[in-house]
């Protein structure tokens, strides 16, 4: 399932402005049984008549997954589960790169609302909130993780990092030529399959000025898509097929070993 | 040579797969066992997701005992209407268990009850059994006779209802406590991703009073048709078997096995008992251990809900 997590490209403007462009290697990453991973480079040009200074933000979200997080607690002496929360609206995959460390682009609330940055994510724990009254206020809405809840967020943000599911990179975006620019995007083996919206975004003066979107798809190829296919589509007969070559084999090795 | 498995959707080494597989077949073949209570925890171990390593592990299992309960039937070792009465309450188990691990996974304890099982189930009967073996080693190296079996049959395995004869064990029994075994084997064999065998061959043995000679085959027919089944049930109802992974497990698997099965005659009944309890025991001291260290992270990812 893609929901599409970022506003549509902006137009851009028909009068000369500043303008940004890019171009992946690869917009199509075929995970078959050799893949390890995959590094795609994107090359991009900042058109401006005018040579301001300027900064260019990656930004890279793959699909949504729910992330289940539980916290270890200690019970009699053992360590084990709390019951776990369900984050939602979180990417299984995301990067933001960048030309300098993004607080120094823009402001926090230009931030906000362009969802660049891994603090920017919308992230939020549905089952553990509740509607209710305060202070006279209808239709507040209360989460059961209370102060918690940075906490949390923050684990499931340290935790993708651990996995390379989630980086920030402060320069990420290097030019390499005037107006001329490259960024790494590093996709690890348990990257999600689906498709990646890719934004790049052109800022002057701490204000987007251009927009363009670009879009990766990592798909399972070949035989790895095929055996995908066949065990969610048809899992019964796939259980089964599986068990057959399990018990042929074993029946073989000893047919060929009794030979001998 | 690194493959991405389809299921599991992780990077491994194909050939350090198949050698593992070598490697837990001979052990299995030697013993008698399935051998799933060593390759689960490797696999874990390599970063296989727990649901996935769970399932392909039954695949695996009755791989390699499918490769040695052959030559166990030809020698007239295997009480087939036992183990089709074990079986039967292994299906049952499998079903039951299949979806308490499907449950446990969405209340984030799949993890602690995995452990748990490990440390309570191996530690003991590996305890146990290095206990009961090395005794008798000790005391036939002395010279002492070996201790006297107790051999007087409880009442209660008599006392039921629904006997059954089963001519091969020699044995007039109720069917009731086969049948529950099977239960409690297949349970487990579905959240441990074990065929039961370090379970099953001491239960028959102590509980149910067979004959030594026919246990570890008998075990072994049971377990291939329990670990079929949850392997069968886990991909249809988790779609978590992956069969890339489980057929280079099996490609060294069952030849492992055969050998094994031939090296076991050099030994002595006694210390492989022994060298097997030993092993039991250090797998489970080895997955419990985790609920006793202070993890580096308070929090932990446990799986995507899928």
């Amino acid at each position: 399932m893609v929901t599409p997590a970022l506003p549509p490209p902006a137009i851009v403007a028909p009068e000369p402005g500043p303008t940004v462009s890019a171009a992946l290697t690869d917009a199509n990453v075929r995970v078959t049984s050799a893949f390890s991973g995959a590094q795609i480079v994107l090359y991009g040009a900042v058109f401006d008549p005018e040579t301001r200074p300027s900064d260019v933000v990656v930004i890279v979200r793959g699909p949504d997954q729910p992330i289940r997080i539980a916290r270890k607690v200690r019970v009699a002496g053992l360590w084990v589960n709390s019951r776990p929360v369900v984050f939602e609206g979180a990417p299984g995959f995301y990067m933001a790169a960048s030309s300098r460390p993004l607080t120094e682009i823009a402001s926090f609330s230009t931030l906000r609302r362009l969802g660049a940055g891994i603090d920017h994510l919308p992230m939020n724990a549905p089952e553990e909130e509740r509607i209710e009254t305060r202070y006279g206020v209808r239709d507040v809405v209360v989460s059961r993780l209370g102060g918690d809840y940075l906490e949390w967020r923050r684990a499931v943000i340290r935790l993708k990092e651990k996995a390379s599911l989630y980086a920030t990179d402060h320069e990420g975006v290097r030019f390499v030529d005037r107006g001329l620019f490259r960024a790494e995007i590093d996709l690890p083996t348990s990257a999600p399959i689906g498709e990646y919206q890719t934004e790049i975004i052109l800022f002057q003066d701490g204000e987007p000025v251009s927009r363009r979107a670009r879009t990766i798809t990592v798909e399972k190829a070949g035989l790895e898509r095929w055996l995908f296919l066949f065990a969610n589509e048809q899992p019964w007969l796939y259980g089964i097929v599986s068990v057959l070559i399990a018990l042929t084999s074993g029946w073989l090795a000893s047919v060929v070993f009794r030979r001998r | 040579m690194d493959i991405y498995l389809p299921i599991a959707e992780v990077s491994v080494n194909a050939g350090i797969l198949v050698l593992l597989g070598a490697v837990v077949g001979f052990i299995s073949g030697l013993f008698g066992i399935g051998g799933g209570f060593l390759m689960t925890p490797i696999l874990l171990w390599m970063g296989i997701p727990p649901v996935v390593a769970v399932a392909s592990e039954a695949n695996h299992v009755a791989a390699s005992s499918a490769s040695s309960v052959i030559s166990y039937s030809r020698k007239r070792q295997v009480d087939f209407r036992m183990g089709g009465v074990l079986a039967a309450g292994g299906a049952v188990g499998a079903l039951l268990g299949v979806e308490v691990f499907r449950w446990l996974r969405l209340m984030g304890q799949a993890d602690l009850v995995v452990s748990l099982s490990y440390l309570i189930f191996l530690g003991l009967i590996g305890g146990l059994m290095l206990v009961e073996s090395v005794g008798s080693v000790l005391r036939q190296r002395r010279g002492q006779p070996p201790a006297k079996r107790r051999d007087r049959r409880p009442v209660w395995l008599y006392g039921l209802p629904f006997k059954v004869r089963f001519p091969r064990s020699r044995l007039y029994i109720s069917v009731i406590p086969p049948v529950i075994l099977g239960v409690f084997v297949g349970i487990l064999s579905a959240i441990m991703g074990v065929g039961g065998g370090f379970i099953l061959v001491p239960a028959m043995v102590y509980i149910l009073r067979m004959p030594a000679g026919v246990v570890v085959g008998t075990s072994l027919f049971q377990i291939i048709i329990t670990t079929s089944l949850a392997s069968i049930l886990q991909a249809g109802r988790n779609q978590s078997v992956d069969i890339v992974l489980a057929t280079l497990l099996l490609l060294g698997g069952v030849l492992g096995a055969q050998f094994g099965a031939r090296a076991s005659s050099r030994f002595r009944a006694e210390e492989l008992r022994a060298l097997l309890g030993l092993i039991v025991l250090i797998m489970g001291l080895q997955m419990g251990l985790v609920l006793f260290i202070t993890p580096e992270d308070p929090f932990i990812l446990v799986g995507s809900g899928k």
